[in-house]
């Protein structure tokens, strides 16, 4: 398939909440750091490849073109990739087939984030990815999504919080050990995670991975002139990305099936026919503790809803038999978005070059996994690297060299907030949507105390949310049907915060209900007029908001309350 | 069908801009009524504002060097809109200025008496006050 495509530096600022630089002065010393321990200049990169998250975290509108001085990009081939969380592990899925190719030679890939810029609050930004039609009228908030899936995760293996929490504490220990990390935390235990504020359940404080700014770079080179630039070649053995459906409440939110066609994806193309044995370090995606574990699974490398175990009993620990986020990943080094999934793959270039310093882990890796998930809780993003596979080198045993000392000036609060010659600025757009055609009848239902949904004779699916076109089968639905509004909650979760992470008066209770009468259709809502706390499971009926009050939106069903309960709260 | 619902919502989103190394370097010169710019002697090329880095080949750069305060015109235009497109009372004049020294151009405005001229020389016109920010240059006037 191509050339090989090796890669032959790597380089990254320090992780740090609010960052001096600037994004284009963060790519600019992660770039110039990859460059300089792949012992070129600038000239002999051929094109550039660039990862960045949304626009409105960096707040400037047109991230890709505006970073691409800091990345290297002057007078040459530039593209920006973006896959939400994805992006940073795609980047190099980006450069690897630019590389293999033939088109370029040497490809820089920079991936950058600044989200201090972004205020009150990222989460302003994030808001955007909920459905404007549907979702966002119930004012719902990020951490709803991951608190969902985390719960339904947990309730499907018997999962306790203390289960989970060991990831935390994992890899907050591991960043001790980066020189680059924000949250490094040699004496964290289960207990403080469980201690943390409880912001939307089971999500608590230390489960999430901190707001950061920070930029990595990698460079890539074809098997044709990489052993020009190094005699230790680390190998892009093989890549894979998959979308599962952007309908996220109609998912299978236990099992990330959308990773598992990436792993293996990548796993083919890499010759790793069994994974367990031939994968020696992954860096799974830990946005959230639960993620390592979600992640580990899909990537097949333990059995579904036995990762958690594996990581209590210190199997995933640096020393383990399959260490698993030795850098201290998202949660310890910090989650500039794309850079951090750039950050992955640089750790298993120094893993497998043996330069990994303290973070090190036993005996030599000789291949690893890295990956990263996102755009809306759907795509997967593996690369697979390893040392063996490209054409010999003519080295023999060359002593480690450390990689470049990671730098970037943090900014405390205070300093942010008194920068000279800073600008503030609101960003002044506001919108008017168009419901669309299936879902302006659905709406109108709603308004009439009626579900509707649409039906796919091709697959035989009834779809809530109901849609024109059926995405698996890729053509029309075929017609409408009325199905009753009732159900069972999926999953569902206490949440503590506002979307600003302000605190609530009162907890709310978003919940994925499956409707009855679809094919796993259902939406987002919320639970009410209960007197036990909700349990997954639970049967549950729609609470009408009265005719005259109804405007043909969500908010025409004011909640979903325990089945054949009176009216409540 | 449809009774042409439209749902609205907005982007809840502010920022705060830092000026960062090299756009810090430069503002901070303004104060002293000097326009910093930054060298880069391998690829010749002196960059105002100045720049923490060399686009070209990503050498450091330090602040070191002083253009101006006179240069030359490089593009001219007068704006009768503003950005929602409405006229404005009175036509507003920018120019693209290469101050001396420097190989890259500034937007700037215009405050001359006559229209400005490509290729006309021009002097930086100082706000009489420092606000730390691009806005302590007040634009560029006409050199008689």
């Amino acid at each position: 398939m191509g050339k090989r495509v090796a890669v032959v530096g790597a380089g990254m600022t320090r992780f740090v909440r609010r960052a001096e630089e600037t994004g284009k002065e963060l790519s600019w010393i992660a770039a110039a750091a990859a460059l300089e321990s792949a012992g070129i200049g600038l000239d002999r990169v051929d094109a550039v490849c660039l990862g960045t998250a949304p626009d409105a975290f960096d707040g400037v509108h047109r991230k890709g073109d505006y970073l691409a001085d800091g990345a290297g990009a002057w007078g040459k081939p530039f593209m920006r990739a973006y896959v939400g969380g994805g992006t940073g592990v795609f980047t190099p899925i980006q450069g690897w087939y630019t590389v293999a190719s033939g088109m370029a030679d040497v490809v820089l890939c920079v991936a950058e984030e600044k989200m201090s810029s972004c205020r009150p609050h990222p989460q302003g930004a994030f808001v955007t990815i909920f459905d404007d039609i549907i979702e966002r009228p119930l004012e719902p908030n990020l951490l709803w999504i991951f608190a969902l899936e985390m719960h339904r995760y947990m309730h499907a293996y018997g999962l306790e919080k203390r289960d989970i929490a060991e990831v935390a504490v994992k890899n907050k220990r591991n960043a001790v050990d980066h020189p680059a990390a924000l949250l490094g935390q040699a004496d964290l235990t289960v207990d403080d995670v469980l201690a943390s504020e409880v912001l939307a359940w089971p999500v608590q404080r230390l489960d999430v991975s901190p707001i950061s700014d920070g930029a990595v770079a990698l460079v890539l080179a074809s098997e044709d002139v990489a052993g020009s630039m190094t005699d230790r070649p680390v190998w892009i053995q093989g890549v894979g990305w998959n979308l599962d459906t952007t309908y996220w409440t109609n998912r299978d939110l236990v099992y990330p099936e959308y990773v598992e066609h990436a792993a293996r994806m990548a796993y083919e193309m890499a010759d790793v026919t069994e994974p367990r044995r031939q994968i020696h370090v992954a860096e799974p995606y830990d946005p959230f503790d639960y993620k390592e574990l979600h992640h580990l699974e899909g990537l097949l490398l333990f059995d579904k809803g036995k990762a958690p175990e594996a990581a209590r009993d210190g199997v995933t620990a640096r020393d383990g038999d399959l260490p698993c986020t030795p850098s201290g990943g998202l949660l310890g080094v910090g989650n500039p978005i794309a850079a951090a999934g750039l950050m992955k793959v640089a750790e298993l270039f120094w893993q497998l070059r043996g330069e990994a310093g303290g973070r090190q882990v036993p005996g030599t890796p000789e291949r690893g996994v890295a990956q990263a998930w996102g755009d809306l809780m759907q795509v997967g993003t593996v690369v697979v690297l390893g040392t063996d596979g490209g054409p010999a080198t003519t080295a023999s045993d060359p002593p480690a060299s450390a990689p470049p000392a990671p730098r970037a000036t943090a900014l405390d609060d205070a300093a942010f907030l008194a920068a000279p010659g800073a600008v503030d600025a609101a960003f002044d757009g506001s919108y008017r949507w168009d419901p669309g055609a299936a879902m302006g009848r659905f709406l109108d239902g709603l308004a009439e105390g009626v579900v509707h949904a649409t039906v796919c004779d091709a697959c035989g699916r009834t779809l809530v949310p109901p849609r024109a076109f059926c995405e698996r089968c890729f053509r029309p639905t075929d017609g409408w049907a009325e199905v009753p509004a009732t159900g069972v909650v999926e999953t569902y979760s206490r949440c503590h915060v506002a979307w600003d992470m302000q605190p609530l008066d009162e907890p709310r209770y978003p919940a994925v209900i499956r409707l009855d009468g679809t094919s796993q259709g259902g939406f987002l809502h919320l639970l009410g007029g209960f007197t036990d706390e909700p349990t997954i499971g639970m049967r549950v009926e729609a609470v009408w908001r009265p005719p005259q009050e109804r405007t043909g939106s969500i908010l025409d069903i004011a909640w979903f309350r325990p089945a054949g309960e009176e009216a409540g709260s | 069908m449809t009774t042409g619902r439209r749902i609205e919502g907005t982007m809840p989103v502010a920022f705060r801009y830092t000026p960062g190394v090299g756009a810090g370097a430069f503002l901070a010169g303004l104060g002293d009524r000097e326009l910093r710019g930054s060298r880069c002697a391998a690829c010749g090329v002196t960059y105002l504002p100045a720049r923490a880095f060399c686009e070209r080949c990503l050498a450091a750069l330090a602040p070191e060097v002083r253009c101006g305060p006179e240069g030359t015109l490089v593009s001219a235009t007068a704006v009768h809109v503003d950005v929602d497109g409405r006229s404005l009372p009175t036509p507003e004049a920018y120019v693209l200025v290469r101050f001396d020294g420097a190989d890259t151009v500034m937007l700037l405005r215009w405050l001359g008496p006559d229209a400005a001229r490509i290729g006309a020389r021009a002097a930086v016109a100082w706000r009489s006050e420092h606000v730390g920010s691009i806005l302590d240059i007040d634009g560029v006037v006409p050199v008689t």
